[in-house]
């Protein structure tokens, strides 16, 4: 019983904040019809770095950054364009250089920044980027832009190694049957590693393709 | 257009990083513009964002190769520099770029090692130009598992108290010591005494940064076992129960080889005396006439050694709120030619979980089960509470209730509390409460439901029957709701299934 009360207590004053956490933000993105594709600028997604992460670029060790763009019809869940752009950036500190891989429609640009902040600005910035071909957005139908961006996302075979421990049983004791058919329950510091250091998910304006 | 986002995310889920083959190409430089036009703001339902590729870069070839001179690890107060370097896939004198896959992964092998609240890695000018140094900067974090609480009150036993407590990484070394002891208070039922047991556990996870690993046990029981000698049906008054003592002291040594990062080979020697004072000759009273009954022991002291070998793949991204994956558990264990049962056991479990409603719901089959051949002794046999959750379970083997299983199909009556042949399979739907991300102290909440049937035989009562097959049949209905709770300080579920093994 009052190990039910302590997590309740603890659930009381966390479950709000945790909901928080799930929320998409609105932001506000400029959609240009260029040759026949369609693109988007929106303000930079420095909000992914806080002070740690960005504090981590000149670590040594690669940071990457992954977008996720689909496009949406008003009124259905089944995007009719989607975008994948991976960008990824280590410093090399003998030459106190930034290497960025930014993998994009059109290919693989490969720069290098002697600035940490400018380094920052090639992996948030959201510029000009093709999203759609014309042909697959009718004119006059209401579309929405939803963008997922986590940074250092980590694969569920990783999260899964991580955290097998906790399934491993305690290793010992004269009966095995007990161990195939029962389920378990730990108290424990029990740290989870999130699917990525961090995430945002942002929603664009409603717009649409004018007639010409 | 479903069908075009079909087409298009297949194509991606292929290789992590390939473009869509509908991906649109940059347009040329000038190509005319024409803005898109906003539309008026709409109340639109949340688009769900697809699970789709997968998540961990490749290989890039990012920066320039360096050299690894050497590997400093800090912040660990308790924990040993080499358990960390043991686990870690780079080694001085490795070249490697910023974006290597191993330097990528060093950071969660130390994290697996489950020491440590967080681990962050750099790579620091070495002594010569192109050298690095790549330093581990580790949380340590409180290593202290409560495996187990025990506690409840049934007519058997009065009330019961234990817990089981683990060390994962004893002094810095990284070995796991750990512990139980329980007290069960007797009841009224003739014969029985106040039962105790207690266990030690010694694990080394890792032997010397090998796939290796070993652990050993010593167990210590003092109980006694009811038997039922009249009624065959429902729950029994203790009147029409007996007890005998028994007391049991053993031990089990056995090696584990990591094959994967998820999947687990273990073998094990276990060696185990047997006391007890059984009745000269027992019976239950069946429709008023006595029936021998076998209790599966060999009357004084008797030795129990065995082989055991296990096999367990685990691919669930999340062993708490499962939902997705899949884990496999098979292990057997055989009777040797120094026992004086002549036995072998083979038990299984295998559950698979499948993402619904974009990974927010869940459904799960689940099943286990287990045979035990030939001359068992009655500990090794399976025990109703074993496959029905429903009912108290053991505690370190202690039995703790004589509860009937709830009749609930109006199949066989009074089903045994041991067999040889048991198992259970259920569906389980599980619904996401909530998920925390970032650094929230209760990371996620599942509400759960499940049904399915549990079954317990003796193998020798299947072979012949005087009733219909259905009143026959030692299989029931199980059913269980509750929630699931990861947090910060643990693991629980407050299940209807856990609250009736308490006071039943």
């Amino acid at each position: 019983m009052s190990r039910a009360l302590i997590v309740l207590l603890v659930l009381v004053g966390q479950v709000a904040h945790a909901d928080d956490d799930e929320k998409t933000e609105e932001q506000k993105m400029r959609f240009v019809e260029r040759g026949d594709v369609l693109t988007v600028t929106s303000a930079a997604l420095t909000k992914l770095f806080d002070t740690a992460a960005y504090d981590a670029l000149d670590s040594g060790v690669a940071s990457t950054v992954v977008i996720r763009i689909w496009i949406y019809p008003q009124g259905s869940t089944d995007p009719v364009a989607f975008v994948l752009i991976r960008r990824q950036v280590s410093y090399e500190p003998w030459d106190e250089i930034f290497y960025l891989n930014l993998d994009e429609p059109g290919g693989r640009k490969k720069l290098k920044e002697k600035r940490q902040a400018d380094a920052l600005k090639r992996l948030t910035a959201i510029e000009d980027v093709p999203i759609a071909r014309l042909s697959a957005l009718p004119f006059d139908q209401i579309y929405l832009l939803a963008m997922q961006v986590e940074l250092n996302p980590i694969s569920k075979e990783t999260l899964a190694e991580v955290r097998r421990w906790l399934s491993q049983g305690t290793g010992g004791g004269l009966d095995r049957g007990g161990a195939f058919f029962g389920s378990f329950v730990s108290v424990f510091v029990n740290p989870k590693i999130a699917e990525a250091d961090r995430v945002l998910r942002i929603r664009s304006q409603p717009f649409f393709r004018p007639r010409p | 257009m479903t069908l075009v986002a079909v087409v298009l995310l297949a194509g991606i889920a292929t290789r992590a990083w390939a473009q869509p083959p509908d991906a649109p190409e940059p347009p040329p430089p000038d190509a005319p513009e024409k803005p898109a036009v906003d539309a008026p703001p709409i109340d639109e339902p949340e688009p769900e964002p697809i699970d789709d590729v997968v998540a961990e870069p490749e290989d890039t070839e990012l920066g320039p190769l360096l050299q690894i001179e050497r590997i400093d690890v800090e912040g660990n107060t308790a924990t040993q520099d080499h358990v960390v370097r043991r686990v870690l896939p780079i080694e001085p004198g490795d070249a490697l770029r910023a974006s290597d896959k191993r330097l990528q992964s060093a950071k969660f092998k130390v994290l697996a090692l489950g020491f440590f609240r967080d681990v962050k890695l750099e790579l620091k000018k070495g002594s010569a130009r192109g050298q690095v140094v790549l330093v581990v900067t580790v949380v340590e974090r409180g290593t202290i598992v409560l495996n187990r609480l025990w506690f409840g009150s049934t007519s058997l036993s009065p009330y019961w108290v234990g817990a089981d407590l683990s060390e994962r990484n004893l002094l810095g070394l990284g070995v796991t010591v750990g512990g139980g002891f329980i007290y069960a208070d007797s009841g009224d039922v003739e014969g029985a005494r106040d039962q105790w047991a207690g266990e030690a556990r010694f694990a080394v996870p890792t032997l010397r940064g090998s796939r290796f690993g070993a652990n050993a046990s010593l167990t210590l029981v003092h109980g006694s076992e009811a038997f039922r000698v009249a009624g065959v049906s429902g729950d029994p008054q203790n009147a029409e129960l007996r007890a005998f003592p028994y007391r049991r002291f053993g031990g089990r040594a056995g090696v584990t080889y990591d094959v994967t990062g998820l999947t687990r080979i273990s073998g094990s020697l276990r060696a185990e005396q047997i006391s007890t004072e059984l009745p000269v000759a027992p019976t239950q009273v069946i429709a008023g006439q006595p029936v021998a009954i076998d209790l599966h022991l060999d009357p004084g002291t008797s030795r129990v050694v065995t082989l055991g070998f296990v096999y367990d793949r685990d691919t669930r991204p999340d062993p708490i709120l499962s939902h997705s994956g899949a884990h496999l558990a098979l292990g057997a264990e055989l009777g040797s030619a120094f026992s004086d049962y002549r036995f072998a056991t083979l038990f299984g479990r295998y559950e698979h979980f499948w993402p619904l409603r974009n990974n927010k719901h869940a459904i799960a089959i689940k099943i286990a089960g287990g045979v035990v051949v030939g001359n068992a002794p009655r500990f090794d046999r399976i025990h109703i509470a074993d496959v029905n959750r429903m009912l108290t379970p053991r505690a370190l083997g202690l039995v703790l209730s004589t509860a009937s299983p709830l009749d609930i199909l109006g199949t066989k009556a009074g089903k045994p509390s041991y067999g040889d042949l048991g198992g259970h399979a259920t569906v389980e739907y599980a619904v996401q409460l909530f998920r925390g991300r970032g650094k929230k102290r209760v990371y996620g909440s599942d509400l759960f439901f499940g049904v399915g049937l549990w079954g317990l035989a003796e193998t020798a009562d299947l072979r012949s029957r005087d009733t219909s097959l259905r009143d026959a049949l030692p299989i029931d209905l199980y059913v269980d709701a509750g929630v699931r709770l990861d947090t910060d300080i643990g693991i629980f579920e407050l299940t209807i299934a856990n609250a009736l093994g308490r006071v039943r």
